[in-house]
């Protein structure tokens, strides 16, 4: 009754509360990415003004750039390393700390503080303790690495801290996944007579899959947007080991003033992002309808 | 005996692995305290002779605005947390609560907003943001991230939990939605706007691409960016980079201490991930 009675006459109400999200959506989110676009394909000023359609002349001197190779090269290691680490680490932690023991508290929060600390605090710890004259890593480790500032190693001692800055949020989301099982389905796999290791492979990580999902798709966006650490620590270097693409975005639009050269770059990033989480979600969906 | 003794062992060695993880920031207090001679010496060590010297501290806030930069974050973060909240609870408000016309199609719409990372869009916002004269001001750095969709999605489910009746009754003794979101929605949120709001302040807070990019004047940088400062001109006072990095992580730590409890309870985090 009521329904039909609401649905009878315009009401302009309802737009207007949703007009101010969506005004800034529009101004901060949708217009700049159609304007990468349209930046991607057209000679663009010093100043950001697009002068003519050029076509993907854009696209081909960015694929000819020895920078870019090495940007979108180091993305795709950066992101192929440090998601499964990161999610197979978060998951050990939530499975140490599901259990209710007299310790947990303080487990529990040694396991969640990292997620307080900013990019920016992590970064200069990092690049001290990591540092070949007067960092502690290699004095505890007893190895003698330059870490960052070794060309075969920055892009590793770089996933650390990357993984780092991850494990302990999405040990969070996990921990809370693993407690809202139902404790009956883990009891009825006990009574069947599996153990600890079995019940957990066949029975809790299937039962948190969607939660795995969301932090790998999360994770992998993450990962290819890195660009704070490389700013701060390693500026691309030594010799490109570390650049990004969403560095090299950076620096060839905003230091460089290249624009267009800058919006093709993005883009890559946004459809490595794009076409990531699109896999993870349908591979899910599959697997969903298979099992 | 057996089962108590497993426990106890997996208990220290959970400890254990949680020592490993804070490590990064026991050596960050650590190096805070120490003096340049103590950083100086080899093989390198870990604690500091004495903790009550506050040097480094007063370093740097002798040496940079320091003040200036928390002031700036705290102004730029709550800004950015109100406006935020606001609007997406006013669009929550009417998904929850109307039917009408492209709903489906405007709640997917700003939906997808959260499929475009910001960073990709940032070389068109800096043109826009100084094309609107707002670099170096409060609002250019805020003004990026006004737009909360998943916010507007957890409060959407929120507020669909408050009965419809209790609206009807509400407008039928002459109060307004304005006033019925404000005097009661909100508040029968209160819990998840107050778990959303720290998330939201924390993210801000600890954002550091953006205010670098908008901002030139030392007056009107963040913390995140002027610890950063902080090595650029003292390239080998190691102690004060790491006493910045503490007096950056003090208010986030503080934060977290304070929301823990909300944050490991029983519900899903997922539903509430920026």
């Amino acid at each position: 009754m009521q329904r039909s009675f609401r649905r009878r006459r315009f009401n302009l109400k309802p737009y207007l509360f949703v007009l101010p999200i969506l005004v800034f959506a529009v101004w901060f989110v949708f217009y700049p990415f159609l304007r990468t676009i349209l930046s991607s394909v057209s000679l663009v000023n010093a100043s950001g003004e697009i002068l003519s359609y050029v076509g993907l002349d854009n696209f081909r001197y960015m694929l000819e750039k020895r920078e870019f190779k090495a940007a979108f090269a180091n993305t795709v290691t950066l992101t192929a390393v440090n998601v499964p680490v990161t999610v197979v680490i978060s998951l050990l932690l939530a499975v140490l700390a599901t259990k209710k023991r007299p310790l947990s508290p303080v487990y529990e929060t040694l396991f969640s503080l990292p997620m307080a600390l900013s990019m920016a605090t992590i970064s200069l710890i990092f690049r001290l303790m990591f540092s070949p004259n007067v960092g502690i890593i290699n004095r505890l480790l007893g190895t003698d690495l330059g870490w960052f500032e070794d060309e075969s190693t920055a892009m590793g001692t770089m996933l650390i801290l990357t993984v780092w800055m991850g494990v302990s949020f999405n040990y969070l989301l996990f921990l809370s996944a693993f407690r809202g099982i139902p404790a009956d389905r883990i009891g009825a796999s006990q009574v069947d007579g599996a153990n600890a290791i079995q019940t957990l492979i066949h029975v809790r990580i299937p039962a948190i899959m969607p939660t795995i999902v969301y932090v790998v798709a999360t994770n992998a966006i993450l990962a290819i947007m890195t660009s704070g650490p490389v700013m701060i620590i390693t500026k691309g270097g030594p010799n490109r080991a570390t650049s990004t693409l969403i560095y090299m975005m950076y620096t060839s639009g905003y230091a460089s003033s290249n624009d267009s050269l800058a919006a093709c770059v993005s883009l890559v990033a946004f459809l490595l992002a794009f076409t990531f989480t699109f896999l993870t979600l349908f591979l899910d969906r599959k697997k969903v309808k298979a099992g | 005996m057996i089962r108590h003794f497993r426990s106890a062992i997996t208990q220290l060695m959970s400890i254990a692995v949680g020592l490993v993880l804070v490590f990064p920031i026991v050596y960050a207090v650590a190096g805070a305290f120490k003096t340049p001679a103590e950083f100086a010496v080899w093989p390198p060590t870990l604690f500091a002779e004495s903790y009550l010297n506050f040097d480094n501290f007063r370093y740097v806030f002798g040496h940079s605005p320091m003040w200036r930069y928390m002031l700036n974050s705290l102004i730029t973060a709550s800004l950015t947390t109100i406006v935020r909240l606001t609007l997406a609870s006013l669009a929550a408000y009417a998904f929850a609560f109307f039917d009408f016309r492209g709903k489906r199609t405007l709640f997917l719409l700003i939906l997808i907003t959260m499929m475009l990372p910001g960073e990709t869009l940032t070389i068109t916002n800096y043109r826009t943001v100084s094309r609107m004269s707002l670099t170096d001001t409060y609002l250019g750095i805020c003004i990026v991230s006004f737009v909360g969709a998943s916010q507007m999605f957890v409060l959407t489910g929120q507020f669909r939990q408050i009965p419809v009746e209790l609206r009807d009754a509400a407008l039928l003794d002459g109060c307004g939605d304005m006033r019925y979101l404000a005097r009661v929605v909100l508040p029968m949120s209160r819990g998840i706007l107050l778990t959303l709001g720290l998330q939201c302040f924390i993210t801000q807070w600890n954002s550091y691409l953006w205010p670098l990019l908008v901002t030139g004047r030392d007056s009107m940088r963040t913390v995140q960016v002027g610890i950063t400062m902080l090595t650029n001109t003292e390239a080998t006072n190691y102690e004060v980079v790491l006493a910045g990095a503490c007096i950056a992580m003090a208010p986030s730590l503080l934060m977290f201490f304070l929301s823990r409890r909300m944050m490991t309870g029983t519900q899903t985090g997922g539903a509430v991930v920026e």
